[in-house]
């Protein structure tokens, strides 16, 4: 009887199941998450006809559309030179030079502009700006955060990488996949293991005895920003209960962390092709059977000599259950013993070199014969692969649980159960890559072209950074915490597109800056009267400088900015380089950027602060960094035009401003000369290169 | 909840608010913010720039003894320490994974001399003779607990709330909920009693995810109180004056064309303010007008008590210009660390301390400011009564003690116990979102209805925890 009762609970438990797509969970969503914009797919939009006589391409009509429901006119174009410095400064970070102006100007071709537009996304100047977009969402540094801020010796190449695919223009769905799982996907392409140290960049503090829980924050950290940058969902929340406002549980919180659940960080990976890393695997393997009795026998007489003698913090600080992980063979431990005595032994080293001295009495004898034994399978032994250092594996085939907190139930990979509530299919990679696939299967979830989230998010943060505002002003928050989107139908055409031309983003910024909405003038009396936040984009924005820009921008007008791209990062303060190519010391940033609102690199960060402060301008005029611009721009204005002060002031303010002074300006500019020395005097010429970098014509873009 | 933009009356209000206002280092930064974020003018409940209800305390000046200072050889006396100094913990109490590992290692003794002080009869060991005299205005917590076993996330936490980086600290959040009251200077200063940088360095009193213009300003005793005060040398004050009317015009002639653009006006208007600032900083740090007594109850004159005296006294200063929120850490660098030569360690950062510290609240009473100035004194954790090799003591997250004073506090009381060895707190249990959220009650502040939205979450000081212990208004 009972178990026929039994029996029917479960068949109706089962029907149910299948009436809910697979999932109890499903049921705990209303119809409002259910219509939630974000989730709903990308719509392929018809383009309006709005914008006759005005529109250069789709964007221009669905903007026009908008303004006329809102009673609003476009602003004029602005004028070319306010254009050039704009679009340089958009796509290069850099204002434009004497001769990109001066080319612009002088071509009236029909096609000029957009000329000028191709020269830009082909200069590499290009992926060193647009890596600042990146860089911020994925809070890349070179250092570890916390009191010992250790420098990471390996990371800039990730930060190489990323200039390079905004250069070479790589698809963003093969660089989202390289990033979360290069290592299972393209195992033998060393690029694509460099950019997995996107799972490599959080804070870590290299003497916390709490290991467990220091790595349960890094899952956590992995998982919150790869939500964050590459969905535009805050996760967060999440971890400890249900979302408040949006329909994610707990559940898809550790559903989603199961993915990264196994992660293992390497120190030594090997760059090998599947075929590669499965001959290397087989000998490897061939060796190891043969040898295990003897490297057993060792393991017992070294280990404890070798960790009593550890250098760094030592053996002895941590807790008796860290300690029985560390002193098993590797072999041995479980996936989860494994990441947590290898997280463990970062904090000391061993002495293997110095055992000779340090194996005494009767074992010695025994250790030397043992050793011979083993170099006797020396000649069988492969030598290893090439190396790749500061990347992700994962710790091995099999994955560590992932629990619930408190209840402690068992959760399985699977996506935002709202789009997807089934489980995840996952597809074992080769055995050789010993790796779980889980991150594999997330990475072609995220860049199915059907996900509602990914190309949204993506076009979404391009248009922030030209328009100054999101089509959702949220850019990494599509839930009900951000804002839906002001104009949704351009959201999804420009997504859909984007996904069409096969993810290419360089193709969307050129469709982004050549449209005509963003050709408009900074100056619109009506729009700036009825629509003081721009929400209907009937004028350009006016911004400040970013921190890099206000940094490379000086630089370059000064002259002094030195072009070498790449390699390990330099101090900002000591060198010329490019601002990306600097050394993200969190603890220690860079004082000039810094007060430019640089972001602190420990957490994601889909849009910079802009701040107005005094601190700014008291460093832009009393700091010694500033001053010594400003003389080398004098210098540099008085060789080129010796004793010709009126032509070293129209340089002058071409250079900082894009504009050649008005005739009050001029003449303001040569009494200011006279007043503080003769008109031939350098150090006369600096203090008035000072004030331009002062002016508000230098530091904001309109 | 409302999740509809606000129209633009508000954001025109706040935003001339914040242009009248000015707020020196502070309040402007929000104009450029207000231009482009709509749910952010959204977001605050409470009104920037005043309390929520009738506050007891209008500034606050945080004493941070950084390194750990050892509350059961201070505050916190446990005479079964002593009876069982030499020995394992007893097996009922459970292990702590510490700093060091010192779990298993023997107790050990404290062997200060203790005494019941002032009409309220609180003990304090004869390390602190001169705070001791100031007992009845204190509130003395002696439950206090925190998570972060290391300096880095213990200090962090202790500003943040959260031994992870990345959040604003305390000082920030009182800059950003009340702003300052007095625009050429800082709302929120920092000061250090030596040259070394405390452990995490400014990040300690950055505003995190919050617009810089809400972080501390680094103070130093000098000729050059703020970084970038004075003009460089080479150039005249004529000189000077002269960029900036050149610079006032270009500014100018930029503007006439963009008037809307309220962010020029206050890029302007930061000049203007630096300007200011230049003129008045240098009197506020100035002590020629302090008396010689005042001086001498600070400490000056002896090597040992000037340097923290000293800050003690601009702290003083500060709050009587009105700067909202003033931090200095004594010992920056983690010097009350102790894991070995207690003795020797403590005696040297008591010697440096106490009577600055007792001078400040002393002076702060005379003058009448105690009343609206909270004190507070502490470090980011306490230390384990298990011993450390032989003479000191690991870190104790789990059971520590700081104490408030003044700004409302009822003086005289002792708040909370720790267990018999003094390594885990016990009753009236107070985590560091409880102390904050305590400081954020004197300053009529609700620390769950103070809202930053960062990243669309609405985010408060005590990430959405912490329970103010009102308590220790009345005892």
């Amino acid at each position: 009887m009972g178990v026929v009762v039994f029996a029917a609970v479960i068949q109706r438990f089962a029907i149910l199941w299948a009436l809910l797509g697979g999932s109890v969970f499903a049921a705990e969503f209303s119809q409002a998450d259910r219509d939630w914009w974000a989730f709903q797919p990308v719509r392929q939009a018809a383009v309006p006809a709005d914008g006759g006589g005005w529109a250069l391409n789709g964007i221009d009509r669905f903007i026009a559309r908008k303004l006329a429901a809102n009673g609003l006119t476009v602003a004029t174009a602005a004028d070319r030179r306010t254009l050039v410095r704009r679009v340089c400064l958009d796509l290069t970070g850099l204002p434009p030079t004497l001769e990109q102006i001066a080319k612009f100007l002088g071509d009236d071709s029909p096609g000029a502009y957009e000329k000028l537009v191709d020269r830009l996304l082909e200069s590499p100047r290009y992926g060193e700006a647009q890596a600042s977009l990146w860089l911020d969402l994925v809070r890349y540094a070179d250092s570890d955060g916390y009191n010992a801020d250790h420098y990471r010796p390996e990371a800039w190449q990730y930060r190489d990488y990323v200039i390079r695919s905004f250069n070479t223009d790589k698809p963003y769905d093969l660089f989202v996949r390289e990033q979360l799982a290069g290592d299972e996907i393209d195992p033998g392409n060393r690029d694509a293991l460099i950019a997995t140290m996107f799972l490599r960049h959080w804070i870590y503090e290299y003497n916390q005895r709490d290991v467990e829980t220091q790595w349960h924050e890094i899952l956590a950290d992995i998982t919150n920003v790869s939500a964050d940058a590459l969905l535009g969902m805050g996760l967060q929340c999440a971890r400890c209960h249900d979302h408040k406002f949006d329909p994610i549980t707990q559940r898809d919180y550790f559903r989603m962390q199961a993915f990264f659940t196994p992660l293992l960080p390497r120190d030594s990976m090997p760059v090998g092709t599947v075929a590669q890393r499965e001959k290397f695997l087989k000998k490897h393997n061939a060796w190891a059977a043969a040898t295990d009795e003897v490297r057993g026998q060792l393991h017992a007489i070294e280990q404890p000599v070798l960790l009593k003698h550890a250098t760094g913090e030592g053996f002895n600080k941590f807790i008796t259950k860290i300690k029985t992980m560390i002193r098993k063979r590797p072999g041995q431990r479980t996936a989860y013993e494994q990441q947590i005595a290898t997280m463990s032994e970062r904090q000391f080293g061993l002495e293997p070199e110095k055992l000779p001295e340090r194996i005494e009495g009767g074992s010695k004898a025994k250790w030397e014969q043992l050793r011979a034994e083993l170099a006797a399978f020396d000649p069988e032994e492969p030598k290893p692969l090439p190396q790749v250092k500061f990347v992700v594996s994962d710790a091995g085939p099999l994955a560590p649980a992932t629990r619930m907190p408190k209840s402690g139930a068992l959760v399985e990979p699977g996506f935002l159960s709202i789009l997807d509530p089934g489980l995840a299919n996952i597809t074992p990679p080769p055995a050789a890559l010993q790796s779980t696939g889980r991150r594999t299967a997330l990475a072609n979830w995220i860049t199915r072209p059907d996900n509602p989230l990914t190309s949204r998010v993506l076009v979404n943060r391009l248009w922030q950074r030209h328009f100054g505002r999101g089509l959702a002003a949220n850019a990494s928050d599509f839930g009900k915490l951000g804002e839906p989107p002001t104009h949704p139908e351009l959201l999804d055409w420009l997504a859909a597109r984007f996904v069409a031309n096969g993810w290419s983003v360089k193709k969307m910024h050129r469709l982004m800056v050549t449209s005509a909405t963003y050709r408009q003038a900074s100056v619109n009396a009506q729009s700036e009267r009825t629509d003081p936040t721009n929400t209907w984009f009937a004028r350009a924005p006016i911004s400040r400088l970013s921190a890099e820009q206000v940094r490379d921008g000086l630089l370059a007008v000064s002259g002094e900015l030195d072009l070498q791209t790449g390699g390990e990062g330099v101090v900002a303060a000591e060198s010329n380089h490019r601002s990306v190519y600097r050394k993200v010391m969190r603890n220690n940033p860079d004082d000039v950027m810094h007060t430019f609102d640089l972001p602190d690199h420990i957490s994601h960060t889909p849009q910079r602060n802009v701040t107005t402060t005094a601190t700014q301008s008291l460093l832009l005029l009393n700091s010694e960094w500033t001053r010594k611009r400003a003389a080398a721009l004098a210098e540099r204005l008085a060789k080129r035009h010796p004793g010709d002060a009126v032509a070293q002031v129209v340089v002058a303010q071409e250079l900082a401003f894009g504009q050649a002074p008005l005739p009050s300006q001029l003449g303001d500019a040569l009494e200011f000369l006279a007043a503080c020395g003769a008109t031939d005097d350098l150090a006369a010429l600096g203090e008035y290169c000072h004030v331009l970098m002062n002016a508000n014509a230098f530091l904001y873009v309109d | 909840m409302n999740f509809e933009a606000p129209m633009t009356d508000r954001l025109f209000s706040r935003r001339e608010l914040l242009l009248r206002g000015g707020g020196g280092f502070g309040a402007l930064a929000l104009s450029g913010m207000l231009a482009r974020d709509k749910t952010f003018a959204a977001a605050e409940p409470m009104a920037l720039g005043q309390a929520q209800f009738a506050p007891k305390a209008k500034n606050v000046i945080f004493l941070f003894m950084e390194g750990g200072p050892s509350h059961i050889d201070l505050f916190d006396p446990k005479p079964l320490l002593n009876k069982l100094s030499g020995q394992r913990m007893p097996e009922s109490f459970k292990r702590p994974i510490t700093a060091m590992g010192e779990a298993e290692s023997p107790l050990l003794a404290s062997p200060r001399k203790w005494k019941r002080h002032g009409q309220s009869g609180i003990w304090v060991s004869d390390w602190l003779p001169h705070t001791a005299e100031c007992v009845d205005d204190l509130a003395v917590i002696r439950s206090c607990w925190t998570n972060g076993i290391n300096h880095s996330g213990g200090v962090c936490q202790m500003n943040t709330c959260q031994p992870l980086a990345g959040r604003p600290c305390l000082g920030s959040w009182v800059n950003y909920g009340l702003g300052t009251e007095n625009e050429n200077l800082p709302a929120f200063v920092v000061m250090t009693d030596t040259k070394s940088t405390p452990v995490n360095g400014p990040r300690n009193w950055s505003a995190g995810f919050m617009p810089a213009a809400y972080q501390g300003i680094r103070l130093s005793p000098g000729t050059e109180p703020f970084r970038h005060l004075n003009i460089p040398k080479g150039v005249t004050t004529a000189t000077h004056r002269r960029k900036l009317e050149l610079l006032r015009r270009l500014n100018e002639q930029h503007q006439a064309t963009r008037e809307h653009q309220s962010e020029l006006e206050a890029r302007i208007r930061s000049y203007e303010l630096a300007y200011r600032m230049q003129a008045t900083a240098p009197e506020a740090v100035d002590l020629t007008s302090e008396t010689d007594a005042t001086k001498r109850l600070y400490g000056f004159g002896n090597k040992d008590t000037e340097p923290f005296g000293r800050c003690c006294l601009l702290a003083r200063r500060m709050v009587e210009r009105g700067v909202r929120f003033v931090q200095i850490y004594h010992g920056a660098g983690s010097k009350w660390d102790s894991h070995s030569k207690m003795e020797e360690n403590h005696s040297r950062q008591c010697r440096q301390s106490d009577l600055p510290t007792a001078g400040l609240l002393k002076d702060l009473k005379s003058r009448g400011l105690l009343e609206e100035t909270l004190v507070i004194w502490g470090g980011e954790f306490g230390r384990t009564p298990m011993s450390e090799k032989g003479d000191g003591r690991d870190h104790n997250p789990t059971g520590f003690t700081m104490w408030m004073a003044g700004g409302g506090v009822k003086g005289g009381q002792v708040i909370g116990t720790t267990d018999e060895l003094g390594l885990r707190a016990t009753e009236d249990r107070l985590h560091v979102h409880d102390l904050h959220a305590t400081v954020l009650h004197l300053l009529g502040i609700r620390n769950l209805d103070l809202i930053y939205r960062y990243k669309g979450r609405p985010e408060t000081p005590t990430i959405n925890e912490g329970v103010a212990y009102t308590k220790i208004t009345s005892g």
